[in-house]
């Protein structure tokens, strides 16, 4: 019996279980979820005078607010309107959901604890990342509403104007360490961090992050005031939460991505003091660098207004696209010397 | 089907939509841009005129206000305006600047609550919030002097209800200068933020010629060029003695028609202080209706400073004859027109609100331009459904 249970420890803690499933994938990404939207509602509420959530166990702001939520989720009955393509309708936010997090498995949290490692990690990151727009349109196809079809439109419009600039400032990242390992990008880092080496690819990536996953004021394809919830409009129960957290997720997933290239991953590491914390403690200093650039791209919403699409897709194109490219060779530049 | 319109889709917006309001928009759209945009409006028609003719005049002061509920002070400051002439009375100098007062308070708030719609419309939730918080004292200041939030019915025929309440003057003057402080902040987060520069500039022209083609009124109009304003072009109550003059911008795109609330709040302001500071002292009701009230009642008044309304008030009966009032409400030119046959209630009331005359402006403004425009432009017309419809 003993035994069994070690042997299941063991598993559970192998890093190709461990990973995927507690940290920093699944379960972190739903605890995260928890989290960040009652800071986003929180910190909004402080901006704005008034309280934000609160009455959902008071003694600590609201903190469970959105436990409650998706409990309410939960049980809600997810409604499939008539006219809508089924097994499109309810497959496409799962699978949705599951692009949004899927990349987190390439996200190595410490010198030695990582899921698998490859020369082309960061390679496998972006083509990752980049399948979830693509299930979005989906969404908006099958629901048969014209504000869900646009939505969706908008956000494959969208998607190519932010994936282009995204990769090549992330390549640049690449070149300034000259591998695509993320493992071997992080311990680059061990003195000086990626975003003083080549601030420009660092803020045009940083950018990227928000706008790629809706942050204000590119929160262009749920537009409530002009197009109601964009895609997921017609949805409601905990297919509408998977579609609404899966923003986050992929905010999440970018954040690792960017502290991992760009915030020096989990340097700087204090000495090893001979204790249990020593594995947690390397993947505790990236999460905390990530939940920093989550939370900062979430204040935005206090801050912003929309942009309209046409002056995002310019935005990217025109402005972003050449300072990746600038950044590139910058990189090329610092990288040499 | 022709080709043209196999092209476009139709967006039906509303009556069930975030920032649709009481009203629909059936758009057409060809990919991102509107072809042609109709108004559906009469979502919340409320028979105001119809239900006057069955009501006593004195009824009717709750009445009108009920269709805008943000701008209720100048509605009633035009039908008690209109029962006036229709008597031939008109209201002792203190009430007029009281009433100046309320109106000019009331004018700021829905102003506030018009830029706050703006906000949302963009998609700055702190901007809506910021200007809803910031109306609440202005809601104080008036209920401070009035008794009630919104729904004042403050001004009643040949006068007000209550006298200005001791220190008066020191709160509004806290008020507002906690207004241009927060108007600051304003401007650094909302109406100078790039991005609302970039959704509002060039945004919904609105040129001269149309504006006064299609009849617009209020700070659409003047965000035009246009020096138009009832309280300068017909001064009625204390406006003559007050010093006042017309915000008007060139421009006439969304951002202009923001610009313009925003200087006619700071406008507002200096009104009501200059107002406060010349106040005439005197009786708040007009003799005609104040000698109907028994001794023992005058003496009430005087002690309490607020308006016992007379019998003869409740159940006025005013000779045959027609009336004509205009006051320059938040939105625009309000106008009241009113025919009396001499029994207890109005023959006739007919309501021309502002809201109304700009409805025109959807169809012309929002047409060859982006889907995202029409919040922009529909906020920024600070169109209030109720008040159009009645």
């Amino acid at each position: 019996m003993m035994v069994m249970l070690d042997l299941l420890l063991d598993l559970l803690l192998s890093p190709w279980v461990f990973v995927p499933l507690v940290y920093p994938g699944l379960v972190s990404a739903f605890a995260l979820l928890l989290f960040i939207i009652w800071a986003e509602r929180k910190m909004a509420g402080k901006v704005q005078m008034r309280y934000g959530p609160l009455y959902v166990l008071k003694p600590l702001g609201g903190i469970i607010q959105l436990v409650v939520d998706r409990i309410r989720y939960l049980f809600q009955e997810p409604i499939v309107p008539e006219e809508a393509d089924a097994a499109a309708f309810v497959l496409a936010p799962i699978a949705l959901f599951t692009a949004c997090l899927l990349p987190v498995v390439v996200i190595p949290v410490g010198p030695e604890f990582y899921a698998f490692r490859s020369d082309i990690s960061l390679l496998a990151f972006l083509a990752l990342s980049s399948l979830a727009p693509a299930f979005t349109v989906a969404v908006g196809w099958a629901s048969s509403n014209k504000f869900s079809l646009i939505g969706g439109l908008r956000e494959g419009y969208l998607a190519l104007a932010y994936e282009v600039p995204l990769v090549v400032s992330a390549l640049a990242g690449a070149a300034l360490y000259g591998t695509m390992d993320l493992v071997e990008m992080a311990e680059a880092q061990s003195s000086v961090w990626g975003v003083c080496l080549n601030p420009l690819a660092a803020l045009v990536f940083l950018l990227l992050v928000y706008m790629e996953t809706s942050r204000f004021p590119f929160e262009i394809s749920e537009a409530e005031s002009e197009i109601v919830m964009g895609p997921f409009t017609e949805y409601s129960g905990i297919l509408y939460g998977l579609c609404m957290g899966a923003s986050y997720v992929k905010m999440y997933a970018l954040s690792l991505l960017f502290t991992v290239m760009f915030l020096g991953a989990w340097h700087p590491l204090p000495p090893p003091t001979g204790t249990v914390l020593d594995p947690i403690l390397p993947g505790a200093v990236v999460f905390a660098k990530a939940l920093a650039v989550m939370l900062c791209g979430t204040l935005l919403r206090a801050v912003y207004q929309r942009y309209r699409i046409d002056q995002a897709l310019k935005i990217s194109w025109h402005t972003l696209t050449p300072l990746s490219l600038a950044s590139l060779a910058l990189s090329a530049l610092v990288g040499v010397a | 089907m022709s080709e043209a319109e196999e092209r476009t889709i139709e967006l039906l917006i509303g009556p069930q939509h975030p920032a649709s309001g009481h009203m629909r928009l059936v758009a057409r759209v060809d990919g991102d841009v509107v072809v042609e945009l109709r108004p559906d409006i009469g979502y919340v028609h409320r028979t105001v005129e119809k239900l006057a003719e069955v009501k006593t005049y004195l009824q009717v002061v709750p009445l009108v206000e009920r269709p805008a509920l943000a701008d209720t002070a100048n509605h009633n400051l035009g039908y008690v305006l209109a029962v006036e002439r229709l008597l031939g009375v008109e209201a002792p100098p203190r009430a007029q600047y009281l009433r100046t007062v309320l109106a000019e308070i009331s004018r700021i708030h829905s102003h506030l609550y018009g830029l706050g719609i703006l906000g949302i419309m963009l998609g700055s939730s702190t901007a809506f919030m910021w200007c809803f918080n910031d109306r609440e004292p202005l809601i104080d200041l008036a209920q401070e002097l009035t008794g009630a939030r919104l729904t004042y019915s403050y001004m009643i025929p040949g006068g007000v209800r209550r006298d200005l309440p001791p220190g008066f003057a020191e709160r509004a003057e806290k008020v507002f200068r906690y207004l241009e402080r927060r108007l600051k902040d304003y401007e650094r987060l909302y109406f100078r933020n790039p991005v609302v520069r970039a959704r509002t500039e060039g945004v919904g022209v609105l040129t001269r010629e149309d504006a006064v083609r299609l009849g617009v009124v209020g700070p659409n109009l003047r965000a035009s060029g246009v020096a138009y304003d009832v309280r300068e072009a017909d001064p009625y109550e204390a406006y003559p003695d007050l010093d006042f003059h017309v915000v008007t911008r060139e421009e006439g795109d969304c951002a202009a028609r923001m610009w313009v609330r925003v200087d006619e709040i700071r406008e507002s302001m200096r009104l009501v202080r200059e107002a406060l500071s010349k106040i005439p002292d005197g009786p708040i009701l007009h003799e005609r209706f104040s000698k109907a009230i028994p001794p023992k009642w005058r003496e009430w008044m005087e002690e309490k400073r607020r308006v016992k309304i007379p019998a003869a008030m409740v159940s006025l009966r005013i000779p045959p004859g027609e009336a004509l009032s205009r006051v320059e409400a938040a939105r625009g030119e309000l106008t009241f027109y009113l025919v009396s046959d001499g029994s207890p209630n109005p023959y006739r009331m007919r309501m021309v609100t502002p809201s109304f005359r700009n409805v025109v402006l959807f169809r012309h403004l929002i047409r060859d331009c982006r889907v995202a425009d029409i919040p922009a432009i529909y906020g920024s017309l600070d169109y209030f459904p109720p008040e159009a419809d009645r």
